[in-house]
């Protein structure tokens, strides 16, 4: 570490649309993380520049970074990322803390209603079931009405009934006008946005809008796939099982790449 | 508004390891229950005292027999005569206004089938008038008591209780280590004056009490009244010159006899708090800083354990500022907790101490325990700071990865 400079991100260009659902495929170190953390001002490129809006993110300060993370982005995890010792609704409640106003208990309170949990506000995240816990997470990100919502592997953590319905709180946000970034490694998800981007090695290696045709084309061979390996091998393919993971799942074994070496 | 929600946070933080988070905090306990402890007894015994020697007056010079190095030791040395108190009002009739020598022994006083001890004091007719302390009924001791070495007596309202109930005394004979007295008056209720505690103290003349009752030569102390508080130094030169005469000490000499005045106790006392109250203060300042160090120990952890806490709030929009204030104020919270209790177990200590001895005072001023939370908070901050910037200084993007 610290000899060579790694590029995480190598000659990005992207422009997402206001009201866009996009979704971001790669295998682990193709960089697909760096790009979230950027986008969502977590981190700063080395290099290059960054426009929110109107806004040009990379000429802003750290106070002002943190003001746009707080008011026109929401962020979703894999692993939810709920504070354990509070109760779903202090954890909606805090972004609308970090926004430096007065607010009303009921904002937290009408956001964990808009992902269906207006009854499991005052249960604790061990309380709740992990499709729940995805939930409240959701409802922590939108409540402070943000512009766009960056989810990384929403559904990862989650079996595909429950990352379905999650799914389907993603589309209803998209419905209203939000616009979504989202990051996975199924292509049966990838596919219900209307737009899909593939990265390798930092660099955007395949740009398509997503059709109707295409999106049940990917759907129904998810399914084969599934049915196939159920029928032969059981539910879970052997691990030197490429003909199974080949197309499907771009990770599952590589070592995670450290993005973070873009900084040095 | 902002603020409260950030200390409701806080707390909210702390609930869940909150014995752990006392436990650290040991260190604070401790050092301030001391603070509060040695401030409680330091106080009450200084009031205590204090009010004993207000009740001396202050325009009193007290004097007592000397003490020699023999042999490595103190030594007292008897010097005090009753010929003294004369010559001493004699030569300086215009700055002393009474003199008042006295011899204290010990008693057994009878009454028919009823008997109690209690401490006799000989002394002559001004003692009542120098002390404010006087005669409820009958009368007090005159010139002509100590002159004619009578045989009359009068009692301390303990005494007259315990042998008379509500009987009346005066008239009656009361024994007095075998000896026959006869009662002239009863003092007021006053409980203690001087150490002294006089309501169990029967009063005889001088003379009496020192041929008579205890065979002895020497006083046991010369109480000098001099004639305003500020004529005191004047009259302690006074004193001193005319006892050296008498005693007829050479120039150079060690004085036979020690002079003093409720201001030197009290500077003497003041003194001996001081030492004490630094004892106390570097136990306390030790404990402070092993609580700190404590206190900063824990918060460390905490910020390990919630790295990924940490990253969450910087992704939803706090701002490195934030997140130090607070790990900040938790610390700062924490030790006030710490600094509660020790507030408590100082003040239980000190109130046990007290119930124990059956002899301190305890006062506990509002102020010290205003100073001890403060201090306590104090250290909670300063601790704090380490473990604050560290978590104020973690990378979001790392800390969100965080396992």
């Amino acid at each position: 570490m610290g000899d060579s400079v790694v590029h995480a991100l190598d000659g990005v260009g992207l422009t997402i649309q206001s009201g866009e659902f996009v979704s971001i495929t790669g295998p682990s170190g193709s960089g697909k993380s760096t790009l979230m953390h950027i986008v969502g001002c977590l981190d700063r490129p080395t290099s290059g520049a960054l426009q929110l809006g109107d806004k040009v993110i990379s000429a802003m300060s750290d106070k002002q970074l943190a003001q746009v993370r707080n008011r026109e982005i929401g962020f979703v995890f894999q692993t939810f990322n709920l504070i354990n010792r509070t109760t779903a609704l202090d954890n909606v409640t805090v972004p609308l803390i970090y926004t430096r106003r007065s607010y009303a208990k009921k904002t937290a309170e009408a956001a964990l209603e808009r992902v269906g949990l207006g009854a499991r506000g005052r249960h604790k995240p061990s309380e709740l079931s992990g499709g729940e816990c995805q939930r409240v997470a959701i409802a922590r990100a939108i409540v402070n009405n943000p512009k766009l919502i960056l989810a990384d592997e929403p559904t990862g953590n989650l079996d595909s009934r429950t990352g379905k319905q999650i799914m389907r709180i993603f589309h209803e946000l998209h419905d209203s006008g939000i616009t979504i970034l989202l990051v996975t490694h199924e292509m049966d998800v990838a596919v219900q946005a209307n737009r899909t981007i593939h990265m390798l090695d930092g660099k955007i290696v395949q740009d398509i809008a997503v059709d109707q045709s295409y999106r049940e084309q990917i759907i129904e061979a998810v399914k084969a796939t599934e049915m196939h390996l159920h029928r032969e091998e059981g539910p879970f393919p052997p691990p030197d099982d490429e003909r199974a993971t080949a197309a499907l799942q771009h990770e599952r074994r590589g070592a995670s790449a450290r993005t973070t070496d873009l900084a040095e | 508004m902002f603020f409260l929600r950030i200390m409701r946070m806080a707390i909210k933080g702390l609930q869940t390891n909150l014995l752990r988070s006392l436990l650290a905090t040991l260190g604070v306990i401790i050092g301030v229950g001391a603070v509060v402890a040695a401030v409680s007894i330091l106080e009450g015994s200084q009031r205590d005292i204090l009010e004993q020697f207000e009740s001396l007056g202050a325009d009193q010079v007290i004097v007592v027999n000397g003490q020699r190095q023999h042999g490595g030791r103190a030594v007292s040395v008897n010097s005090l005569l009753p010929e003294d108190a004369d010559a001493i009002r004699r030569e300086h009739e215009k700055i002393i206004t009474a003199t008042v020598p006295q011899f204290q022994g010990a008693g057994q006083i009878k009454y028919f089938q009823k008997n109690t001890g209690a401490a006799v004091l000989g002394t002559t007719e001004d003692y009542d008038e120098v002390n404010s302390y006087l005669v409820a009924q009958g009368r007090f001791i005159t010139r002509e008591d100590v002159r004619g070495n009578a045989m009359v007596t009068v009692l301390g309202y303990g005494v007259a209780e315990k042998l008379f109930g509500s009987l009346p005394a005066v008239g009656k004979n009361v024994k007095i280590n075998g000896k026959s007295f006869s009662v002239i008056g009863v003092m007021e209720e006053r409980g203690t004056l001087g150490f002294i505690e006089v309501d169990n103290q029967v009063i005889v003349p001088l003379t009496t009490a020192m041929d008579r009752l205890f065979g002895a030569r020497y006083l046991t102390m010369l109480v000098v009244r001099a004639s305003g508080t500020d004529k005191v130094p004047e009259t302690i030169d006074a004193v001193r010159q005319t006892l050296r005469a008498e005693h007829r000490l050479k120039p150079g000499e060690e004085e036979d006899f020690q002079i003093f005045t409720q201001e030197m106790i009290k500077q003497q006392f003041g003194q001996f708090a001081a030492i004490f109250a630094v004892v106390f203060y570097s136990i306390a300042g030790i404990s402070m800083v092993v609580g700190g160090i404590g206190i900063m120990n824990i918060m460390t952890v905490s910020v390990t354990e919630r790295t990924r806490e940490i990253g969450v709030r910087i992704a939803v929009g706090a701002r490195r500022f934030d997140i130090l204030r607070q790990f900040l104020i938790e610390a700062a919270i924490i030790s006030f907790l710490g600094g509660g209790l020790g507030v408590a177990c100082g003040w239980a200590m000190a109130n046990l101490l007290s119930s124990v001895t059956q002899v301190l005072e305890i006062y506990t001023p509002p102020m010290a325990i205003v100073v001890a939370l403060l201090m306590a908070i104090a250290v909670g901050i300063v601790s704090g700071i380490y473990p604050a910037i560290r978590a104020a200084r973690l990378d979001p993007v790392e800390a969100l990865r965080y396992e």
